[in-house]
């Protein structure tokens, strides 16, 4: 029997997103990262309910939008787990949001002035610590 | 042809899907009027939040609810049956805890469950046990020794134990510490007693409503002013800033405006239900930047019950 993988996701009350839009995008950088793999069994929507300290329905509505988004799959009678992950993005789209983060970025990183080599050094750290890890 | 008087009759029967149905509840406290036509329609199953500014009458609507008053006016049904003529059987599957926590002090609590289990046909021990088993309390202490918080625990627990179809909470963790607190919600969100079971919420804890609550219901002044799911009522709510020259609009013509601020020479408003339109409207005014962000659940709820005061005096 598959083992439940522990989720150590945080969410804070009085945030200008919803519980749930919390939970769906702390998934999402868990599977992202590699920290969740693919196949890996989540938590039961009482259980994760239970460790947050939140309404179940709260949970549910969450999984069932990372379930109908591709992230995970409900297998019948068993539970949530980890789907395999497939592009989801057509190529053009994928482009374009990323010109619009890169917008977004240089503006907001322009103003501080800082040197490029800086900022460079440190977006990479901070990408180097989102993107999926090859398992040694 | 059917009479007036079945007319009404069918007019007022309740609808089965809902757990509390109130039509035109009216009641007046001296020369104050409390609740005002209320029309409030709360589905069964789930967590229904029920929030209002002090005096917005949600105790009062509690208290009429249970038959514990007649309204002046109106009608109001719980389970189906009207508040005013429960039966003890209807009575039965009714639990409600409110922020006192009355129960005889000079009884232990062995005797206050024992007397309990025998009035209620459907005790569920196992959904006592477990919610009492949240502290650590003993049999022969008396109620009167107990602590605020512990007393909290030993009265949701009496009302769960009875099986309740619905649930109503007065303001329970009022006074509670935070550990407290978190012993009480975790006793009632994860009771095996409440799966089945409507819960109606009062509370002015809006950590606590975002986490728990299904549905919110606002009451202001005695009226309905809001029911739906929390994060629907948040999305109603939008805080924009922008550099509106002098005083600004006047706060009479400012649409949807909940709250404003001005500061360091910066407007800021919190409007209700307003779209892009309202760029529109500050652009009129004469404003050159103009940025909009999404609000908090507190933020919203707070705004919308202080609205009255945004218009007033500035």
């Amino acid at each position: 029997m598959a083992r439940i993988h522990p989720l150590t996701i945080r969410i804070a009350t009085g945030d200008t997103r919803p519980i749930s839009k919390q939970i769906v995008d702390a998934v999402r950088v868990e599977i992202a990262t590699g920290a969740l793999e693919t196949g890996a069994q989540l938590p039961s929507v009482r259980g994760l309910a239970q460790q947050l300290a939140i309404n179940p329905n709260t949970v549910a509505k969450a999984y069932s939008e990372l379930t109908s988004a591709g992230w995970l799959e409900a297998r019948q009678g068993l539970g949530i787990f980890v789907a395999v992950q497939r592009q989801r993005l057509s190529p053009e789209e994928r482009d374009r949001r990323l010109d619009e983060a890169i917008g977004r970025f240089i503006n907001d990183v322009v103003a501080l002035g800082l040197p490029f080599a800086e900022a460079q050094d440190r977006l990479a750290v901070e990408m180097d610590a989102v993107m999926p890890r090859k398992s040694a | 042809m059917i009479s007036a008087l079945e007319k009404q009759a069918f007019d007022c029967a309740p609808r089965p899907d809902l757990a509390i149905e109130t039509i035109g509840l009216t009641f007046h406290h001296g020369s104050k009027l409390v609740l005002d036509h209320l029309d409030l329609r709360v589905e069964r199953g789930g967590i229904h939040a029920l929030v209002g500014a002090n005096g917005a009458g949600k105790s009062t609507l509690f208290r009429i609810l249970l038959g514990f008053l007649p309204p002046d006016a109106g009608n109001s049904f719980l389970l189906r049956h009207d508040s005013l003529h429960l039966s003890i059987d209807d009575r039965r599957r009714v639990g409600f805890v409110n922020e006192e926590h009355s129960l005889p002090e000079w009884m232990t609590i062995a005797a206050v469950t024992a007397m309990q289990r025998r009035q209620y046909c459907d005790w569920n021990e196992r959904a006592f046990a477990s919610a009492i088993g949240n502290y650590g309390m003993l049999p022969s202490q008396k109620v009167g020794e107990l602590s605020r918080g512990e007393r909290a625990g030993f009265n949701l627990a009496l009302a769960l134990a009875q099986s309740p179809e619905i649930l109503i909470l007065d303001e329970p963790t009022l006074g509670l510490d935070i550990v407290a607190k978190g012993a009480f919600m975790e006793s009632l969100l994860y009771s095996n007693a409440t799966e089945a079971c409507t819960i109606i919420y009062c509370s002015h804890q809006m950590e606590e409503i975002e986490r728990l609550a299904d549905n919110l219901i606002i009451l202001e002044r005695g009226r309905l002013a809001n029911i739906s799911p929390p994060d629907e009522f948040r999305e109603r709510v939008s805080h924009w800033v922008a550099d509106v020259p002098f005083k600004g609009p006047e706060a009479a013509t400012i649409p949807g405006l909940l709250q404003r601020h001005l500061i360091d020479g910066i407007h800021h408003y919190l409007v209700l239900d307003q779209g892009e339109g309202f760029a529109e409207f500050l652009r009129d005014a004469g404003a050159g930047r103009i940025r909009t962000q999404r609000v908090s659940l507190d933020r919203a709820v707070n705004a919308f019950l202080a609205r009255n005061h945004a218009a007033a005096g500035r």
